[in-house]
Protein backbone atom coordinates (compact mmCIF):
# COMPACT_ATOMS: atom_id res chain seq x y z
CA UNK A 1 0.00 0.00 0.00
CA UNK A 2 2.55 2.77 1.05
CA UNK A 3 5.07 2.08 -1.61
CA UNK A 4 1.90 2.25 -4.27
CA UNK A 5 0.82 5.33 -2.40
CA UNK A 6 4.32 7.12 -2.64
CA UNK A 7 4.78 5.90 -6.39
CA UNK A 8 1.29 7.73 -7.23
CA UNK A 9 2.06 10.86 -5.46
CA UNK A 10 5.53 10.82 -6.67
CA UNK A 11 4.18 10.27 -10.59
CA UNK A 12 1.84 13.32 -10.17
CA UNK A 13 4.48 15.54 -8.58
CA UNK A 14 6.67 14.66 -11.74
CA UNK A 15 3.77 15.18 -13.99
CA UNK A 16 3.12 18.84 -12.12
CA UNK A 17 6.70 20.07 -11.82
CA UNK A 18 6.92 18.92 -15.83
CA UNK A 19 4.38 21.46 -16.48
CA UNK A 20 6.18 24.56 -14.30
CA UNK A 21 7.53 27.23 -16.69
CA UNK A 22 10.39 28.00 -13.93
CA UNK A 23 12.13 24.60 -15.39
CA UNK A 24 12.64 25.19 -18.63
CA UNK A 25 13.87 28.77 -18.46
CA UNK A 26 16.10 27.66 -15.68
CA UNK A 27 17.31 24.63 -18.24
CA UNK A 28 17.68 27.29 -20.80
CA UNK A 29 19.63 29.47 -18.96
CA UNK A 30 21.99 26.55 -17.77
CA UNK A 31 22.12 25.69 -21.40
CA UNK A 32 23.13 28.86 -22.56
CA UNK A 33 25.45 28.97 -19.83
CA UNK A 34 27.39 25.91 -20.76
CA UNK A 35 27.64 27.16 -24.30
CA UNK A 36 28.77 29.75 -23.47
CA UNK A 37 31.57 28.63 -21.30
CA UNK A 38 32.87 28.44 -24.81
CA UNK A 39 32.67 31.75 -25.46
CA UNK A 40 34.85 32.33 -21.98
CA UNK A 41 37.19 30.02 -22.63
CA UNK A 42 38.66 32.26 -25.72
CA UNK A 43 39.05 35.08 -23.49
CA UNK A 44 41.58 32.60 -21.46
CA UNK A 45 45.68 32.08 -21.75
CA UNK A 46 46.27 28.12 -21.60
CA UNK A 47 43.88 25.39 -21.33
CA UNK A 48 40.58 26.24 -22.46
CA UNK A 49 38.81 23.00 -21.88
CA UNK A 50 39.45 23.72 -18.43
CA UNK A 51 37.55 26.92 -18.56
CA UNK A 52 34.74 24.79 -20.31
CA UNK A 53 34.95 22.23 -17.96
CA UNK A 54 34.83 24.20 -14.80
CA UNK A 55 32.01 26.95 -15.97
CA UNK A 56 30.05 23.77 -17.49
CA UNK A 57 29.96 21.86 -14.25
CA UNK A 58 29.35 24.76 -12.38
CA UNK A 59 26.32 26.33 -14.39
CA UNK A 60 24.72 22.61 -14.11
CA UNK A 61 25.19 22.26 -10.33
CA UNK A 62 24.00 26.08 -9.90
CA UNK A 63 21.10 25.49 -12.30
CA UNK A 64 20.31 21.96 -10.67
CA UNK A 65 20.11 23.67 -7.20
CA UNK A 66 18.24 26.65 -8.31
CA UNK A 67 15.49 23.90 -9.59
CA UNK A 68 15.69 21.89 -6.58
CA UNK A 69 14.75 24.94 -4.70
CA UNK A 70 12.59 26.71 -7.18
CA UNK A 71 10.11 24.15 -7.49
CA UNK A 72 10.84 22.14 -4.24
CA UNK A 73 9.37 25.04 -1.67
CA UNK A 74 6.31 25.49 -3.65
CA UNK A 75 5.44 22.05 -3.25
CA UNK A 76 3.56 21.48 -0.57
CA UNK A 77 2.63 24.43 0.19
CA UNK A 78 0.97 24.96 -2.71
CA UNK A 79 -1.36 21.76 -2.05
CA UNK A 80 -1.90 23.91 1.44
CA UNK A 81 -2.94 27.05 -0.78
CA UNK A 82 -5.18 25.37 -3.06
CA UNK A 83 -6.51 23.07 -0.25
CA UNK A 84 -5.78 20.10 -2.49
CA UNK A 85 -4.20 19.07 0.56
CA UNK A 86 -7.35 18.54 2.68
CA UNK A 87 -9.33 16.20 -0.30
CA UNK A 88 -5.51 14.21 -0.04
CA UNK A 89 -5.64 13.69 3.85
CA UNK A 90 -8.80 12.48 3.98
CA UNK A 91 -7.83 9.83 1.64
CA UNK A 92 -6.18 6.64 3.78
CA UNK A 93 -2.47 8.45 3.04
CA UNK A 94 0.09 8.74 5.46
CA UNK A 95 1.60 12.36 5.86
CA UNK A 96 4.67 10.62 5.46
CA UNK A 97 3.91 9.06 1.99
CA UNK A 98 2.94 12.02 0.82
CA UNK A 99 6.06 13.59 1.55
CA UNK A 100 8.44 10.65 0.56
CA UNK A 101 5.91 10.91 -2.92
CA UNK A 102 6.44 14.66 -3.24
CA UNK A 103 9.98 14.31 -2.52
CA UNK A 104 10.84 11.18 -5.00
CA UNK A 105 8.68 13.21 -7.77
CA UNK A 106 10.98 16.24 -7.61
CA UNK A 107 13.93 13.90 -7.36
CA UNK A 108 12.92 12.55 -10.92
CA UNK A 109 12.05 15.79 -12.22
CA UNK A 110 15.82 17.10 -11.65
CA UNK A 111 17.31 13.84 -12.46
CA UNK A 112 15.84 14.21 -15.78
CA UNK A 113 16.65 18.02 -16.15
CA UNK A 114 20.27 16.88 -14.80
CA UNK A 115 20.81 14.30 -17.75
CA UNK A 116 19.64 16.97 -20.33
CA UNK A 117 22.09 19.35 -18.58
CA UNK A 118 24.65 16.97 -18.73
CA UNK A 119 23.65 15.88 -22.20
CA UNK A 120 24.38 19.17 -24.11
CA UNK A 121 27.73 19.55 -21.56
CA UNK A 122 29.21 16.39 -23.01
CA UNK A 123 27.81 16.69 -25.75
CA UNK A 124 29.97 20.26 -25.98
CA UNK A 125 33.27 18.76 -24.15
CA UNK A 126 32.86 15.68 -27.04
CA UNK A 127 32.76 18.71 -29.98
CA UNK A 128 35.92 20.38 -28.49
CA UNK A 129 37.90 17.10 -27.45
CA UNK A 130 37.28 14.45 -29.91
CA UNK A 131 36.80 12.24 -26.56
CA UNK A 132 33.92 11.31 -24.21
CA UNK A 133 35.41 11.86 -20.70
CA UNK A 134 33.53 9.28 -18.29
CA UNK A 135 34.82 11.19 -14.94
CA UNK A 136 32.11 14.32 -16.13
CA UNK A 137 29.67 11.81 -15.75
CA UNK A 138 30.77 10.57 -11.78
CA UNK A 139 31.19 14.87 -11.38
CA UNK A 140 27.21 14.67 -12.69
CA UNK A 141 26.35 11.49 -10.12
CA UNK A 142 28.04 14.04 -7.37
CA UNK A 143 25.91 17.23 -8.68
CA UNK A 144 22.58 14.83 -8.00
CA UNK A 145 23.91 13.46 -4.58
CA UNK A 146 24.21 17.63 -3.76
CA UNK A 147 20.75 17.87 -4.96
CA UNK A 148 19.05 15.07 -3.47
CA UNK A 149 19.97 17.17 0.20
CA UNK A 150 19.27 20.57 -1.66
CA UNK A 151 15.47 19.21 -2.15
CA UNK A 152 14.90 17.55 0.88
CA UNK A 153 15.85 20.92 2.33
CA UNK A 154 13.37 22.91 0.31
CA UNK A 155 10.64 20.30 0.81
CA UNK A 156 11.29 20.53 4.72
CA UNK A 157 10.57 24.78 4.67
CA UNK A 158 7.61 23.95 2.23
CA UNK A 159 6.38 22.66 4.98
CA UNK A 160 5.83 25.28 7.55
CA UNK A 161 6.88 28.44 5.30
CA UNK A 162 5.90 30.56 2.18
CA UNK A 163 7.71 30.03 -0.67
CA UNK A 164 9.06 33.21 -1.06
CA UNK A 165 11.03 32.30 2.24
CA UNK A 166 11.56 29.00 1.94
CA UNK A 167 13.70 29.77 -1.41
CA UNK A 168 15.67 32.02 1.09
CA UNK A 169 16.04 29.53 3.13
CA UNK A 170 16.99 27.25 1.11
CA UNK A 171 19.52 29.30 -0.74
CA UNK A 172 21.26 30.34 2.89
CA UNK A 173 21.30 26.40 3.47
CA UNK A 174 23.21 26.13 -0.01
CA UNK A 175 25.18 28.95 0.96
CA UNK A 176 26.12 27.65 3.96
CA UNK A 177 27.10 24.60 2.59
CA UNK A 178 29.55 25.60 0.43
CA UNK A 179 31.27 27.68 2.62
CA UNK A 180 31.00 25.47 6.00
CA UNK A 181 34.58 24.43 5.76
CA UNK A 182 35.52 28.04 6.74
CA UNK A 183 34.25 26.85 10.32
CA UNK A 184 36.60 23.82 10.57
CA UNK A 185 39.64 25.81 9.45
CA UNK A 186 38.52 29.03 12.10
CA UNK A 187 38.39 26.45 14.88
CA UNK A 188 42.08 25.73 14.27
CA UNK A 189 42.58 28.94 14.74
CA UNK A 190 40.68 29.59 17.88
CA UNK A 191 42.30 28.94 20.99
CA UNK A 192 41.03 25.59 22.66
CA UNK A 193 38.23 25.99 24.66
CA UNK A 194 34.35 26.67 25.02
CA UNK A 195 34.79 28.52 21.40
CA UNK A 196 36.49 25.85 19.71
CA UNK A 197 34.45 23.52 20.98
CA UNK A 198 31.23 25.04 19.19
CA UNK A 199 32.83 25.75 16.17
CA UNK A 200 33.53 21.94 16.08
CA UNK A 201 30.28 20.96 16.83
CA UNK A 202 28.69 23.47 14.00
CA UNK A 203 31.07 22.23 11.67
CA UNK A 204 30.52 18.65 11.86
CA UNK A 205 26.62 19.10 12.14
CA UNK A 206 26.32 21.54 9.66
CA UNK A 207 25.90 20.49 6.17
CA UNK A 208 29.27 20.17 3.78
CA UNK A 209 28.09 19.93 0.33
CA UNK A 210 31.88 20.52 -0.56
CA UNK A 211 31.59 17.10 -0.36
CA UNK A 212 29.85 16.53 -3.50
CA UNK A 213 32.25 18.59 -5.10
CA UNK A 214 34.77 16.54 -7.13
CA UNK A 215 34.91 19.00 -10.41
CA UNK A 216 39.08 20.37 -9.16
CA UNK A 217 39.77 16.24 -9.29
CA UNK A 218 37.52 15.57 -12.60
CA UNK A 219 38.46 18.65 -14.57
CA UNK A 220 42.44 18.21 -13.65
CA UNK A 221 42.28 14.10 -13.82
CA UNK A 222 43.08 13.67 -9.96
CA UNK A 223 43.06 10.49 -8.48
CA UNK A 224 39.26 10.33 -6.49
CA UNK A 225 39.79 7.79 -3.48
CA UNK A 226 36.85 5.66 -3.68
CA UNK A 227 36.49 5.43 0.02
CA UNK A 228 35.57 9.40 -0.72
CA UNK A 229 32.95 9.01 -2.69
CA UNK A 230 31.51 6.02 -0.91
CA UNK A 231 31.13 8.08 2.49
CA UNK A 232 30.12 11.29 0.39
CA UNK A 233 26.95 9.04 -1.44
CA UNK A 234 26.41 7.77 2.10
CA UNK A 235 26.77 11.40 3.83
CA UNK A 236 24.06 12.69 0.81
CA UNK A 237 21.64 9.99 1.80
CA UNK A 238 21.45 9.94 5.13
CA UNK A 239 21.85 13.81 6.00
CA UNK A 240 18.40 14.20 3.33
CA UNK A 241 16.59 11.64 4.97
CA UNK A 242 17.69 13.49 7.95
CA UNK A 243 16.20 16.58 6.93
CA UNK A 244 13.07 14.27 5.45
CA UNK A 245 12.37 13.00 9.05
CA UNK A 246 12.72 16.74 10.02
CA UNK A 247 10.00 17.30 7.96
CA UNK A 248 7.92 14.78 8.66
CA UNK A 249 8.13 15.38 11.82
CA UNK A 250 6.65 19.13 11.23
CA UNK A 251 4.40 18.20 8.88
CA UNK A 252 2.37 15.87 11.21
CA UNK A 253 1.94 18.28 13.56
CA UNK A 254 0.35 20.88 11.34
CA UNK A 255 -3.69 20.71 11.67
CA UNK A 256 -5.73 20.46 8.56
CA UNK A 257 -8.54 19.61 10.13
CA UNK B 1 3.45 10.58 20.91
CA UNK B 2 5.35 7.17 20.43
CA UNK B 3 5.64 7.88 17.08
CA UNK B 4 7.00 11.47 17.87
CA UNK B 5 9.47 10.10 19.83
CA UNK B 6 10.48 7.10 17.68
CA UNK B 7 10.86 10.16 14.67
CA UNK B 8 12.95 12.22 17.54
CA UNK B 9 15.15 9.00 17.85
CA UNK B 10 15.45 8.67 13.87
CA UNK B 11 16.95 12.08 13.51
CA UNK B 12 19.20 11.83 16.43
CA UNK B 13 20.33 8.56 14.86
CA UNK B 14 20.97 9.75 11.70
CA UNK B 15 22.72 13.04 12.81
CA UNK B 16 25.18 11.37 14.52
CA UNK B 17 25.48 9.09 11.70
CA UNK B 18 26.22 12.09 8.89
CA UNK B 19 28.04 13.77 11.26
CA UNK B 20 30.35 10.77 12.50
CA UNK B 21 30.59 10.56 8.09
CA UNK B 22 31.69 14.39 7.93
CA UNK B 23 34.54 13.58 10.45
CA UNK B 24 35.38 10.55 8.40
CA UNK B 25 36.01 12.45 5.07
CA UNK B 26 37.91 15.56 6.52
CA UNK B 27 40.61 12.80 7.73
CA UNK B 28 40.86 11.61 4.37
CA UNK B 29 43.11 13.37 1.79
CA UNK B 30 42.12 14.51 -1.39
CA UNK B 31 44.47 16.15 -3.65
CA UNK B 32 43.57 19.54 -4.69
CA UNK B 33 45.25 22.55 -7.31
CA UNK B 34 46.15 25.46 -5.24
CA UNK B 35 44.88 28.46 -6.82
CA UNK B 36 43.30 26.80 -9.47
CA UNK B 37 40.46 29.35 -9.11
CA UNK B 38 42.45 32.11 -9.55
CA UNK B 39 42.24 31.64 -13.69
CA UNK B 40 38.46 32.76 -13.34
CA UNK B 41 38.81 36.17 -11.87
CA UNK B 42 38.37 38.83 -13.85
CA UNK B 43 39.48 42.23 -14.12
CA UNK B 44 38.27 44.64 -11.09
CA UNK B 45 36.78 47.05 -13.77
CA UNK B 46 34.29 44.10 -15.15
CA UNK B 47 33.94 42.38 -11.66
CA UNK B 48 32.68 45.55 -10.30
CA UNK B 49 29.56 46.06 -12.97
CA UNK B 50 28.52 42.45 -11.64
CA UNK B 51 28.61 43.25 -7.68
CA UNK B 52 25.32 45.04 -8.23
CA UNK B 53 26.12 47.31 -5.71
CA UNK B 54 28.37 45.61 -3.19
CA UNK B 55 31.63 46.25 -4.71
CA UNK B 56 33.16 46.91 -1.08
CA UNK B 57 31.86 43.88 0.34
CA UNK B 58 33.19 42.05 -2.56
CA UNK B 59 36.41 43.75 -2.19
CA UNK B 60 36.40 42.32 1.24
CA UNK B 61 36.07 39.08 0.38
CA UNK B 62 38.56 38.67 -2.14
CA UNK B 63 41.01 40.75 0.12
CA UNK B 64 40.48 37.85 2.70
CA UNK B 65 40.99 35.33 0.61
CA UNK B 66 44.08 37.00 -1.07
CA UNK B 67 45.19 36.64 2.18
CA UNK B 68 44.80 32.75 2.83
CA UNK B 69 45.77 32.82 -1.14
CA UNK B 70 49.54 34.11 -0.17
CA UNK B 71 49.90 32.52 2.87
CA UNK B 72 49.61 28.90 1.01
CA UNK B 73 53.11 27.47 0.72
CA UNK B 74 51.74 25.19 -1.42
CA UNK B 75 51.03 27.88 -4.68
CA UNK B 76 54.31 27.62 -6.67
CA UNK B 77 53.60 30.86 -8.79
CA UNK B 78 50.87 32.69 -6.33
CA UNK B 79 53.35 35.59 -6.73
CA UNK B 80 52.49 35.61 -10.58
CA UNK B 81 48.91 37.54 -9.62
CA UNK B 82 49.81 39.83 -6.95
CA UNK B 83 49.52 42.89 -9.08
CA UNK B 84 45.92 41.21 -10.67
CA UNK B 85 44.49 40.31 -7.39
CA UNK B 86 45.03 43.59 -5.52
CA UNK B 87 44.27 45.72 -8.81
CA UNK B 88 41.21 43.89 -8.44
CA UNK B 89 40.17 45.12 -4.77
CA UNK B 90 41.69 48.34 -5.97
CA UNK B 91 38.87 48.60 -8.56
CA UNK B 92 36.34 47.12 -6.30
CA UNK B 93 36.80 49.85 -3.00
CA UNK B 94 39.35 52.25 -4.26
CA UNK B 95 40.00 53.42 -1.09
CA UNK B 96 41.02 50.46 0.54
CA UNK B 97 44.32 51.25 2.14
CA UNK B 98 45.18 48.16 3.95
CA UNK B 99 44.76 46.16 0.62
CA UNK B 100 47.22 48.26 -0.70
CA UNK B 101 49.99 47.74 2.32
CA UNK B 102 49.22 44.57 2.57
CA UNK B 103 49.99 43.96 -1.23
CA UNK B 104 52.91 46.07 -1.13
CA UNK B 105 54.32 43.89 1.92
CA UNK B 106 53.98 40.75 -0.27
CA UNK B 107 55.60 42.06 -2.78
CA UNK B 108 58.56 43.80 -1.03
CA UNK B 109 58.81 41.13 1.62
CA UNK B 110 58.25 37.77 0.48
CA UNK B 111 58.50 38.93 -3.48
CA UNK B 112 61.70 41.38 -2.99
CA UNK B 113 60.02 43.22 -5.76
CA UNK B 114 60.98 46.62 -4.54
CA UNK B 115 59.11 47.80 -7.81
CA UNK B 116 56.17 46.14 -8.02
CA UNK B 117 55.88 47.49 -4.63
CA UNK B 118 55.85 50.47 -5.39
CA UNK B 119 53.64 50.20 -8.33
CA UNK B 120 50.95 49.42 -5.85
CA UNK B 121 51.57 52.11 -3.77
CA UNK B 122 51.08 54.30 -6.83
CA UNK B 123 48.32 52.56 -7.70
CA UNK B 124 46.68 53.16 -4.42
CA UNK B 125 47.97 57.17 -4.62
CA UNK B 126 46.69 57.86 -8.29
CA UNK B 127 43.55 56.35 -6.73
CA UNK B 128 43.60 58.40 -3.30
CA UNK B 129 45.37 61.61 -4.17
CA UNK B 130 44.82 62.97 -0.81
CA UNK B 131 46.55 59.71 1.16
CA UNK B 132 49.95 60.83 2.11
CA UNK B 133 50.10 57.62 3.27
CA UNK B 134 50.88 55.72 0.56
CA UNK B 135 53.98 58.21 -0.79
CA UNK B 136 55.26 57.81 2.62
CA UNK B 137 55.14 54.11 3.07
CA UNK B 138 56.35 53.61 -0.83
CA UNK B 139 59.64 56.21 0.78
CA UNK B 140 60.26 53.75 3.88
CA UNK B 141 60.18 50.91 1.27
CA UNK B 142 62.75 52.19 -1.21
CA UNK B 143 64.76 53.39 1.73
CA UNK B 144 65.14 50.51 3.29
CA UNK B 145 66.38 49.57 -0.40
CA UNK B 146 68.77 52.06 -0.48
CA UNK B 147 67.54 53.72 -3.26
CA UNK B 148 67.43 57.18 -1.87
CA UNK B 149 67.03 59.52 -4.81
CA UNK B 150 63.78 57.36 -5.58
CA UNK B 151 62.65 57.57 -1.52
CA UNK B 152 63.50 61.06 -1.28
CA UNK B 153 60.92 61.80 -4.38
CA UNK B 154 57.85 59.75 -2.39
CA UNK B 155 59.12 61.82 0.71
CA UNK B 156 58.40 64.61 -0.95
CA UNK B 157 55.50 63.51 -2.83
CA UNK B 158 53.95 62.69 0.92
CA UNK B 159 55.47 65.98 2.66
CA UNK B 160 53.28 68.02 0.19
CA UNK B 161 50.14 66.45 0.80
CA UNK B 162 47.82 68.43 3.83
CA UNK B 163 48.20 66.29 7.27
CA UNK B 164 51.36 64.66 6.29
CA UNK B 165 53.14 64.09 9.49
CA UNK B 166 55.92 66.49 10.05
CA UNK B 167 58.51 63.16 10.16
CA UNK B 168 57.50 63.05 6.45
CA UNK B 169 59.39 66.37 5.74
CA UNK B 170 62.16 65.28 7.65
CA UNK B 171 62.59 61.74 6.29
CA UNK B 172 62.84 64.01 2.80
CA UNK B 173 65.73 66.09 4.29
CA UNK B 174 67.59 62.84 5.38
CA UNK B 175 67.17 60.96 2.32
CA UNK B 176 68.07 63.84 0.57
CA UNK B 177 71.11 63.73 1.94
CA UNK B 178 72.18 60.41 1.59
CA UNK B 179 71.29 60.90 -2.01
CA UNK B 180 73.60 63.39 -1.91
CA UNK B 181 71.56 66.57 -2.80
CA UNK B 182 73.78 68.58 0.03
CA UNK B 183 71.81 71.71 -0.51
CA UNK B 184 67.96 70.52 -0.75
CA UNK B 185 68.72 68.92 2.51
CA UNK B 186 70.17 71.71 3.98
CA UNK B 187 67.33 74.23 2.97
CA UNK B 188 64.97 71.55 4.54
CA UNK B 189 66.13 70.83 7.68
CA UNK B 190 66.72 74.76 8.03
CA UNK B 191 63.11 75.61 7.43
CA UNK B 192 62.36 72.13 10.16
CA UNK B 193 64.66 73.98 12.65
CA UNK B 194 62.78 77.26 12.15
CA UNK B 195 59.35 76.18 12.03
CA UNK B 196 59.87 73.09 15.14
CA UNK B 197 56.84 73.46 17.54
CA UNK B 198 59.98 72.07 20.48
CA UNK B 199 63.45 71.43 21.77
CA UNK B 200 63.93 68.10 20.86
CA UNK B 201 62.69 68.23 17.40
CA UNK B 202 65.29 71.73 17.23
CA UNK B 203 67.66 69.39 18.28
CA UNK B 204 67.21 66.80 15.61
CA UNK B 205 67.88 69.15 12.97
CA UNK B 206 70.39 71.25 14.37
CA UNK B 207 72.25 67.64 14.94
CA UNK B 208 71.25 66.70 10.96
CA UNK B 209 72.40 70.59 9.89
CA UNK B 210 75.37 70.17 11.45
CA UNK B 211 75.80 67.06 9.69
CA UNK B 212 75.20 68.55 6.47
CA UNK B 213 76.99 71.09 6.75
CA UNK B 214 80.05 68.92 7.57
CA UNK B 215 79.73 66.58 4.65
CA UNK B 216 80.10 69.49 2.55
CA UNK B 217 82.84 71.54 4.31
CA UNK B 218 84.75 68.27 4.69
CA UNK B 219 84.41 67.48 0.91
CA UNK B 220 85.53 70.80 -0.39
CA UNK B 221 88.31 70.53 2.16
CA UNK B 222 89.39 66.92 1.16
CA UNK B 223 89.32 67.89 -2.75
CA UNK B 224 91.38 71.13 -1.98
CA UNK B 225 93.52 68.76 0.08
CA UNK B 226 93.55 66.20 -3.31
CA UNK B 227 94.79 69.12 -5.02
CA UNK B 228 97.51 70.51 -3.17
CA UNK B 229 99.10 67.11 -2.90
CA UNK B 230 98.75 66.62 -6.96
CA UNK B 231 100.76 69.93 -7.19
CA UNK B 232 103.38 69.18 -4.55
CA UNK B 233 103.70 65.40 -4.17
CA UNK B 234 102.11 65.87 -0.45
CA UNK B 235 99.16 66.14 1.46
CA UNK B 236 99.24 69.86 3.42
CA UNK B 237 101.08 70.24 6.91
CA UNK B 238 97.31 71.71 8.02
CA UNK B 239 94.35 73.54 6.82
CA UNK B 240 96.34 76.83 6.61
CA UNK B 241 98.54 75.95 4.15
CA UNK B 242 95.64 74.84 1.64
CA UNK B 243 94.59 78.69 2.33
CA UNK B 244 97.73 79.94 1.57
CA UNK B 245 97.72 77.85 -2.15
CA UNK B 246 94.54 79.83 -2.94
CA UNK B 247 92.58 76.49 -3.31
CA UNK B 248 89.93 77.76 -0.58
CA UNK B 249 88.75 81.22 0.04
CA UNK B 250 88.72 80.52 3.82
CA UNK B 251 88.64 77.45 5.96
CA UNK B 252 85.15 76.56 6.88
CA UNK B 253 84.35 75.57 10.45
CA UNK B 254 81.60 73.83 11.58
CA UNK B 255 78.10 74.16 12.73
CA UNK B 256 79.05 74.97 16.43
CA UNK B 257 82.47 77.07 14.91
CA UNK B 258 84.97 74.43 15.81
CA UNK B 259 87.47 73.37 13.54
CA UNK B 260 87.70 69.98 11.80
CA UNK B 261 90.24 67.73 12.65
CA UNK B 262 92.75 67.27 10.13
CA UNK B 263 95.31 64.13 9.87
CA UNK B 264 98.50 65.15 7.16
CA UNK B 265 99.29 61.97 6.80
CA UNK B 266 96.01 61.00 5.26
CA UNK B 267 94.81 64.03 3.97
CA UNK B 268 91.49 62.99 5.54
CA UNK B 269 89.18 66.14 7.68
CA UNK B 270 86.72 64.79 10.44
CA UNK B 271 84.39 66.33 12.59
CA UNK B 272 85.71 66.85 16.21
CA UNK B 273 82.37 65.53 17.85
CA UNK B 274 79.79 63.19 17.01
CA UNK B 275 76.39 64.84 15.28
CA UNK B 276 74.41 63.19 17.96
CA UNK B 277 76.41 63.47 20.88
CA UNK B 278 76.66 67.02 20.76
Amino acid sequence: MTARMVKVIAANTFKEAVRDRVLYLLLFFAAAAILLSRVLALLTVGDRMKIVKDVGLSAISIFGALMAILIGTGLVYKEIEKRTIFTLISKPIHRFEFLLGKYLGLILTLAVMLTSMGLIFLGLVLVETGVFEGRILLALVYVFFELLLVTAVAILFSCFSTPILSSLFSLGFYLIGHFSWSLEALAKKVRPGPGRTLLGVLSAVLPDLENFNIRTEVVHALPLPAAHLAYAAAYGILYAAFVLTLAVLIFRRRDFV
Amino acid sequence: MKKTLALVLVLCGLAASFSGLELRMRTMPRRKVPGAGILYIPSGKYLKYATFGFSTLIADVVYLWAIQYYGNEEIADRYDSLLHIFGIISELDPRYVDAYEVGALIAAGDMQDLGLALKIFDLGFAKNPSQWIFPFEAGHYAALAKDFPTARAYFKKAMDIPGAPAIAKRLYADTSFKAMDLRTSWETWLEVYNTAADEQIKKIASNHLYQVKAAADIGALKAAAAKFKAASGRFPSGPDEILRAGLLPSIPKDYDGADYLYDPATGEFKTAVIPWKR
